[in-house]
């Protein structure tokens, strides 16, 4: 289900509301919880980075591998799912969700990414091959290309949003669960589930409008 | 006419079912749907399965941490190969990489340490007669930094069925114990044998087992956690030449 629901061994969610998750490590611990391991991570301490990866990285690759395939092109969305994290770590909050579930945020972006870059690829080659016949841009592109793109925008918008609206649209996104289902897992109450749900989407229209209309086609 | 709610048109455009009432009218609502069609833009941009929470894990290539240390200058290392998550599987243990107890170790590199070592562990004993016949034999050799060890004999009884003897020189545990599993190569499928202490005991094979297919003999740590699956900690492990 929900990459919120991974994590082991304990933090059940990434929207921080219900506060019943054990933080604190026992002091010297061989194997540190979780969440000590993304204390540590954010806090710069490499050896966090090295535990992060033990633990989650089969998590991360093996969505990669769902996108692309076993080979050179999920081996590089993992890696750099993880350099990306390292440097960007200054921007993770581990009070506010669990380590994995930030990775695979990431992860999210790099898979967006690649596919973008493919896109564009496709629509070079295919200008350069529509130039070289004399024939005008065929109508197969533009549908394909600003989903792309929108996938990119709204993976972006939702890394500025706040908790627990963050989790809530996730939920909803990534782990199909209904605002029922959320408001149960997250302890939130219905409506407030809803008025966020509704909130965030309509958030994520202006931002798809606004730079949408500026996009180059 | 009433519009639907705000917050009931978002839940559409997430493809929830609205109630009665608010599905009928927007169904007739242009304005409503308009609305519906425009929030679902961002819903849709990411309704892909690839974006979705995560499936199985796959454990990357080594070449892969390499980059990221080069990348980022860090030098600390991860203790193994990074881990699976050991899901609640429960139609049967599945595990993906073992490690030991404090370093991991992926396992199919441990079977090939298990291998290594195969020439000398195993031999073929053969009795005649209505004695239980020892078909094959296999040292467990201790994983990295581990104290157990012991020795496996598959024996044949005169009915047919087969045993497995199990000697296990092992320091007695608290908290824990250790048990017994038949493990194919590829390291995901196994059976469980049964609970293990140090010392010697036999236990029953599965009528029809196949001891190809399931060569490694291992032996775990489990803790008293009532989880059915393999803990992933290893501390013995030896493999059969059937």
């Amino acid at each position: 289900m929900s990459e919120l629901l991974v994590a082991r061994p304990s933090p059940p969610s990434s929207v921080r509301v219900v506060s019943d998750v054990p933080m604190a490590a026992p002091p010297g611990a061989v194997d540190p919880t979780d969440a000590e391991v993304g204390r540590r991570f954010a806090a710069g301490d490499e050896q966090a980075l090295a535990v992060a990866y033990q633990r989650w990285a089969g998590q991360v690759h093996g969505m990669a591998v769902r996108a692309f395939g076993p080979g050179p092109d999920a081996e590089d969305v993992t890696q750099q799912t993880f350099i990306a994290a390292w440097t960007g770590r200054a921007r993770f909050r581990p009070e506010e969700s669990p380590l994995p579930a930030w990775l695979v945020g990431i992860c999210r972006h790099k898979i967006a990414d690649a596919w973008g870059r493919r896109e564009r690829q496709r629509r070079e080659a295919e200008a350069a091959l529509s130039q070289a016949q004399a024939a005008p841009v065929g109508g197969t592109g533009p549908g394909v290309d600003s989903v792309v793109a929108d996938r990119v925008l709204v993976l972006d918008e939702l890394d500025r949003l706040g908790q627990p609206q963050r989790g809530i649209i996730e939920l909803a996104f990534f782990a199909d669960l209904t605002h029922a289902q959320i408001a149960e897992r997250t302890g939130l109450p219905l409506g407030t589930v809803k008025s966020h749900i509704r909130r965030t989407l309509e958030r994520l229209r202006s931002r798809l409008e606004g730079d949408g209309a500026a996009l180059p086609a | 006419m009433q519009h639907c709610p705000p917050e009931q048109l978002a839940l559409a455009a997430l493809r929830e079912p609205l109630p009665d009432d608010d599905a009928l009218h927007l169904a007739g609502c242009e304005l409503c749907r308009a609305e519906v069609s425009s929030l679902r833009r961002a819903v849709d941009a990411v309704a892909v399965p690839e974006l979705a929470a995560p499936g199985p894990d796959v454990p990357p290539p080594p070449s892969v941490w390499a980059g990221i240390a080069a990348a980022t200058g860090v030098t600390a290392a991860p203790a193994g190969a990074p881990a699976a998550r050991v899901d609640a599987e429960p139609e049967g243990a599945r595990v993906l990489p073992f490690r030991t107890r404090r370093r991991g170790v992926l396992l199919v590199a441990a079977a090939a340490v298990a291998g290594g070592v195969l020439g000398a562990g195993v031999t073929a004993l053969v009795t005649g007669g209505d004695q239980p016949e020892a078909v094959a034999a296999v040292a467990l050799d201790p994983l990295t930094d581990e104290q157990a060890s012991g020795r496996a004999e598959v024996v044949v009884r005169g009915d047919g069925s087969r045993a497995l003897q199990v000697q296990l020189d092992a320091p007695a545990l608290e908290g824990e114990y250790y048990e017994l599993w038949l493990i194919e190569p590829g390291v995901v499928d196994m059976v469980p044998l049964g609970v293990l202490r140090p010392g010697s005991q036999t236990f029953e094979l599965p009528a029809g087992l196949d001891l190809g297919a399931y060569p490694l003999v291992d032996v775990s740590v489990e803790p008293l956690d009532g989880d059915p699956t393999h803990s992933g900690v290893s501390v013995a492990r030896g493999e059969l030449d059937t």
